[in-house]
């Protein structure tokens, strides 16, 4: 469904990211993990066609960008439109045949309904993120890139958002891939995860291989995080 | 076909947030009519005259004659009033004045001006005191007064010398004599060589040719003094009048400074809405962080820039044309013209916004943005009010400040649509792409970073 072939980012000599792999096939779900710089966004926003590769391919399999959706860290919305207009305007951009109705049933879905006309800048943190998902969703995407969609919400928020965003891959058969700092969310909502790390992707496999590779016991709960820090080079 | 339908979704989310924003829409057309009324009021300030106290010390209500002419001291006052706003003070009402700041300088006519004139034996002399407070204007009435009482003496000269000129006619021919009050009989020239050439031919008769010899240098003296005052009458005209200005009045119904001076206010108002609100409209996408969805194919940077400079184009349009209006209905400035207005504020409305949407693709908040717009925005603007400087001309030229400037100045001033208005339009028009593809080019490297 996606898939990069050597992607590299270069700003002028520093390189954010070397040349790297990554396959996506249709209903997978892949976290790319890693510490603070270690090239998650950048890989994830070349994916999403935001950023430009200084080398490297991309191949959509639907045949453009606008098939996938993006849900960056920050919520990229109009602050000064309502959920309803943002959801109708962004459709209409992406040129789906009934952005209205493509709006209703988005507000539906993301549980905004309620809030429908209310401008962006008055949601909650965790309602904006659900709307910020939303818009991502309103192109009728079939894969669906996440740079670290919980790092801002509660706890409480984190758990519905997952609910919520399982049922409506499941639903939709979206192919997923997110960005994440951490081993246990990685370890509950993807297939697979890549590690990465200095620009590097240094792993790329299910969790369990990973404890195996590093030398844990897969069903060791703190093993997976262990490996991961090892492998990262942060465990002390 | 897919970039001009997403280009015109965000023109009108643009015209919608402005609409959902009462404070902004008040600021947007009340700042500009503000400041249209502050640059004109003070542009033109030096359209009123300048007030002047004006003593008068000769109170004898004389009066003289110069030639047909009679001149009093009320005929001198009224050719004074056309160049300035005279309050008739006593000297030391005046004195106050001048140092309150109420009047900017002091006019003293002199005790025996009238009766000097009168003489011609010495020069009345006016004092004229000036304000060390207000020197620039001190200088103007200066300028003005001397001019004034350069054409009272070269009028008075032109009579003295027509008196002269009739003074020879008369020597020349003879006749009566009204001249500095004095009259009597002349022979004249003509006459007098008649009377002496008869006295010859009768000396002649009775037989005294030595007489009639006696006179013969008499005769020549006289047709010598006619020969010289024959060429005396055009040296007297010219020196009335050495070199003489034809001065005329243009068409009437327009008002020059009135006119520069709501030219300046537009562009001031227009210049300030279209850059500040094409820079806020491009850094408010970054702010909400809108770029990075449209970046993905849904708008290119240049579109994203056509649509923000229209957007800007589009408020400059609605913000001068409500100027326009007011102006039309509360002055008596001629707007007309309304088809070449409409492109006018359009073109300028574009340059305004593409340099504006410059400063949104180079700044990273729209705070910044707002004020770099600001800060460049103003000296820019300023230097295309300034007249007649080549280097300020070059630089407002080279932004769209220079050219909407002389557009808005031609369609207010000219009667006629001179062609050079196209030009005008041209220049606008490139200033526009210029700039609108720096700024694509600008937030093409931001946006794909």
């Amino acid at each position: 469904m996606l898939s990069a072939r050597g992607l590299a980012k270069r700003y002028r000599r520093v390189v954010a990211l070397e040349p790297t792999d990554l396959d996506l096939a249709p209903g997978e779900s892949v976290a790319l993990i890693g510490p603070n710089g270690a090239g998650k966004t950048t890989l994830l926003r070349m994916l999403a066609g935001v950023s430009r590769p200084s080398e490297g391919t991309l191949t959509v399999a639907a045949g453009t960008a606008a098939r996938v959706g993006w849900v960056p860290q920050r919520p990229a919305l109009y602050q000064r439109l309502t959920c309803r207009e943002n959801l109708r305007l962004f459709a209409a951009l992406e040129g789906v045949p009934d952005p209205e109705g493509r709006a209703e049933r988005l507000l539906e879905r993301a549980d905004l309904v309620r809030f429908a006309d209310r401008q962006a800048a008055h949601l909650s943190t965790g309602t904006m993120q659900r709307l910020n998902l939303a818009i991502a969703l309103a192109g009728e995407p079939s894969v669906l890139l996440l740079d670290e969609p919980t790092a801002t919400l509660s706890p409480e928020q984190v758990h519905r958002l997952w609910t919520w965003l399982t049922r409506l891959c499941q639903e939709d058969g979206l192919a997923m891939a997110f960005s994440t700092q951490s081993v246990d969310e990685a370890a509950r909502h993807a297939g697979r995860v890549v590690v990465l790390s200095h620009g590097r992707a240094v792993f790329d496999g299910t969790m369990r291989e990973l404890v195996r590779e590093e030398g844990g016991d897969p069903d060791d709960r703190d093993a997976a995080e262990r490996a991961f820090l090892r492998l990262v080079g942060e465990d002390g | 076909m897919r970039a001009l339908r997403n280009a015109l979704l965000l023109l009108g989310k643009d015209l919608r947030l402005i609409r959902r924003s009462p404070a902004l829409v008040a600021v947007l057309v009340g700042y500009p009519v503000v400041v249209a009324v502050l640059v004109a009021l003070a542009l033109q300030g030096g359209e009123r005259k300048p007030t002047v106290a004006f003593v008068n010390l000769d109170t004898t209500g004389r009066t003289v004659q110069v030639g047909e002419q009679r001149l009093s001291v009320d005929d001198y006052v009224a050719r004074l009033e056309r160049e300035v706003d005279l309050k008739r003070l006593g000297p030391d009402e005046a004195r106050r004045a001048l140092d309150d700041g109420q009047v900017t300088a002091v006019l003293t006519l002199p005790d025996g001006f009238v009766s000097d004139l009168q003489s011609g034996v010495r020069s009345p002399v006016i004092s004229l005191v000036t304000s060390p407070r207000q020197p620039i204007e001190a200088e103007a009435i200066q300028r003005r007064l001397e001019s004034t009482v350069y054409r009272l003496n070269q009028e008075l000269a032109e009579t003295y010398v027509g008196q002269v000129l009739r003074l020879v006619d008369l020597i020349d021919q003879g006749g009566s004599i009204a001249l500095f009050g004095r009259t009597g009989d002349l022979v004249g020239l003509g006459r007098s060589d008649e009377i002496l050439t008869e006295l010859q031919r009768e000396l002649g008769r009775i037989g005294r040719p030595d007489l009639v010899r006696k006179i013969e240098p008499l005769r020549a003296y006289i047709e010598g003094v006619g020969e010289n005052l024959d060429l005396a009458r055009p040296a007297a005209n010219a020196i009335a009048s050495p070199i003489k200005l034809s001065v005329s009045e243009g068409p009437e119904g327009r008002e020059p400074l009135s006119a520069f001076g709501f030219a300046g206010a537009l562009l001031v108002s227009l210049g300030l809405v279209g850059v500040l609100l094409a820079a806020a409209a491009l850094s408010s996408e970054r702010e909400d962080n809108a770029l990075v969805r449209l970046a993905r194919g849904l708008l290119s940077p240049g579109a994203l820039v056509g649509e923000k400079t229209v957007f800007a184009a589009l408020a400059c349009l609605v913000v001068g044309a409500v100027l326009l209006v007011i102006v039309a209905l509360t002055t008596t400035l001629a707007v007309g013209r309304w088809g070449l207005w409409v492109v006018a504020l359009l073109l300028s409305g574009l340059g305004f916004g593409a340099f504006g949407v410059l400063v949104g693709a180079l700044a990273r908040e729209t705070r910044t943005a707002l004020l770099a717009g600001l800060m460049l925005a103003l000296p820019l603007i300023f230097l295309g009010l300034v007249p007649g400087n080549d280097a300020a001309a070059l630089v407002s030229g080279l932004t769209a400040f220079g050219p909407a400037f002389a557009a808005y100045q031609t369609l207010l001033v000219e009667p006629s649509v001179p062609g050079d208005l196209w030009v005008t339009f041209g220049h606008l028009a490139l200033v526009a792409l210029v700039f609108s593809g720096a700024a694509g080019w600008a937030l093409h490297r931001r946006a794909h970073q």
